[in-house]
């Protein structure tokens, strides 16, 4: 085997990982915190993407100033949306399938929203470094996958820091682990989850960001993010942010190294079939420890 | 009470079965081909899904399993018509085969996982059809339809799947009446105190599980001969996956007429919605009808109208 190509595709898969990670966290939290699966999650960080693309090709915008833009409007967007429509159904027998249905339908709306405003057409972000590449020795690194990398790692540093440093974060922490035992502590569990939730869209919008300067992406891209969302918060441990990381990074090692050895129709074939044998003998995942 | 009921059931049977007397268009036909299907769907998936609470998102793959076995088959023994038709039943034994070496494993796993080890069974089916040549391949198979008029064959075939729904329906009947479905509903609601009761969950899991497996098996063998060409894309259909779970839990998991409900309106918004608007804007209202049903009717149609009926 071929050192230097082992050695490129590892790095090329721990930034892609990474990616995965950002991309993957918030959908972790909702699920663990909230008991709400988001289905719409990977959605709304495609959303994040197209805004880039517009932000970019009207008003020369770099792809991470904009993450400065449609973050805190994702923010927003999904206080609104946990008000109107996931508030309401945490009433629901079984909160798991309600979620899953309303946001599968919410997902519906934004790929079709994103298909009339953005047209169905592939697009890649290309700001004025897009062709441009670090080259060190036999390795090279286009330089918006580094851009990329490194958004994803302040992304999740931030909130991992939200959640272990602020007031607000370890009451998220705190229903997540006891949601009565929080409650009688003062905890407000509705305006947690709201937080938890906006949060999670905003990351899912940085992610989006970050993806979208790896990969090509269109308005129907979203349907295979979710399944690497699922991949890598099974395998990291629901509602766990640190093995959310490690999960992505060792994922994107894992479709790295296939993308490079194996012919490309064998690649999704692996990650499914890894994700099967995971979930059937370690659902809780690699890691038991929490957020 | 019963009686009435059972009547109101045995006029629709009869009105359903002599529609294509009636003389409606080819196009009125298919399209409740298309309803008869999604019934059968949705109320075989209810039986693991709805009944025992398990959510699987891979359906789809046991009817795919059933239309390729069905073109494989039909293809490599040139079979006549009515031949093919009746392979789709042995379809259906192969689906079961494969629900059974998947179910093993995959019903010790509960709640969302389970849903997300059956969705990524369905892909990891898709993918090897596509890719090994003998399943299918990317190219998919060629059937050779019946050399009759075109309103003919599609009225037999309307009449096989109808067929195929009332036998459908009568099993759900029974299973929702027997201790089987009544052991399953106990292990939805907690299956560790389903199993101090002495009723065998794992046993009554894996029986469900292949019971749902069946019927959308010898659907997808019926579908793939009614469309005499048959794809990877077309029966592993992610979408199709989601939608049955969507049916069956809109109109109310774990009831009898809930799936009928949820595959009815679901199939009928679907192609009124494809016929009057544009293609985005009608999925767009698709897409809200979920969250305005979900936020109004948690519990699915079924359960809303109950409680209308029951309280003052």
């Amino acid at each position: 085997m071929d050192a230097v190509l082992v050695i490129q595709s590892l790095i090329s898969g721990i930034m892609i990982g990474m990616v995965y990670a950002l991309l993957s966290v918030g959908f972790s939290l909702t699920w663990g915190v909230m008991h709400v699966i988001h289905i719409s999650h990977a959605a709304f960080g495609l959303l994040g993407a197209f805004l880039a693309y517009s932000l970019l090709q009207y008003f020369g915008l770099d792809p991470v100033a904009s993450a400065a833009v449609s973050v805190p409007l994702l923010f927003i967007v999904a206080c609104g949306i946990y008000q109107l429509l996931i508030r309401p159904i945490t009433r629901a027998k079984e909160v798991i399938v309600a979620s899953m249905i309303l946001t599968f339908g919410l997902a519906i709306i934004l790929e079709n929203v994103m298909v009339l405003v953005w047209k169905a057409d592939p697009r890649v972000l290309t700001p004025a470094y897009a062709s441009g590449a670090l080259i060190l020795g036999p390795f090279y690194f286009q330089y918006p996958h580094l851009v990329g990398f490194g958004l994803s790692i302040v992304g999740i540093t931030a909130l991992y820091l939200f959640l272990k440093k602020t007031y607000t974060g370890m009451a998220v922490r705190a229903a997540w682990q006891q949601p009565e035992a929080a409650r009688l502590y003062g905890v407000n569990l509705y305006r947690i989850s709201m937080i938890t939730f906006a949060l999670a869209v905003s990351t899912a919008g940085a992610g989006g960001i970050s993806m979208a300067l790896l990969n090509s992406f269109e308005p129907h891209s979203h349907n295979l993010w979710l399944i690497y969302l699922f991949l890598v918060v099974i395998v990291g441990g629901v509602g766990n942010v640190l093995g959310t990381a490690l999960a992505g990074l060792i994922i994107g090692v894992i479709t790295g190294l296939s993308m490079a050895f194996l012919p490309f129709q064998w690649v999704n074939l692996v990650t499914f079939g890894l994700l099967m044998v995971f979930l059937v003998f370690r659902p809780y995942g690699l890691f038991k420890q929490g957020v | 009470m019963k009686k009435t009921y059972l009547a109101i059931l045995a006029i629709v049977t009869v009105v359903l079965a002599a529609f294509p007397a009636f003389g409606p268009e080819v196009y009125y036909i298919s399209f409740m081909f298309s309803v008869f299907m999604y019934v059968v769907l949705a109320s075989s998936w209810n039986f693991i899904g709805g009944y025992g609470g398990y959510l699987s998102f891979g359906h789809a793959a046991f009817f795919g399993i059933g239309a390729f076995a069905t073109a494989k088959v039909a293809a490599v023994f040139k079979l006549t018509p009515l031949l093919t038709i009746l392979a789709a039943i042995p379809a259906g034994g192969v689906a079961v085969l494969v629900a059974l070496i998947i179910g093993y494993p995959c019903l010790k796993i509960r709640g969302p996982y389970f849903a997300v080890v059956t969705l990524c069974f369905a892909f990891v089916v898709d993918l090897l059809v596509k890719n090994i040549e003998f399943l299918g391949g990317a190219d998919g198979i060629w059937l050779k339809f019946m050399d009759i008029p075109e309103k003919m064959s599609r009225t037999i075939m309307y009449e096989v799947m109808l067929l195929l729904m009332i036998i459908t329906l009568c099993v759900s009947w029974f299973f929702g009446r027997s201790r089987f479905g009544a052991g399953l509903t106990a292990i939805r609601a907690d299956e560790e105190v389903a199993e101090t009761m002495a009723i065998p969950a794992a046993k009554l899991k894996i029986q469900a599980f292949i019971l749902s497996a069946f019927f959308p098996g010898v659907a997808g063998g019926l579908f793939a001969y009614y469309l005499t060409y048959i794809h990877a894309d077309v029966v592993f259909n992610v979408n199709i996956s989601i939608l049955i779970v969507l049916m069956a839990m809109f109109g109310g998991g774990g009831t009898w007429l809930g799936p009928i409900i949820g595959a009815v309106v679901l199939t009928g918004v679907n192609e009124g919605l494809s016929t009057f608007a544009q293609a985005e804007i009608a999925r767009i209202i698709y897409g809200a009808l979920f969250i305005v049903v979900t936020i109004f009717m948690p519990n699915g149609i079924i359960d809303f109208f109950r409680k209308k009926g029951s309280s003052p």
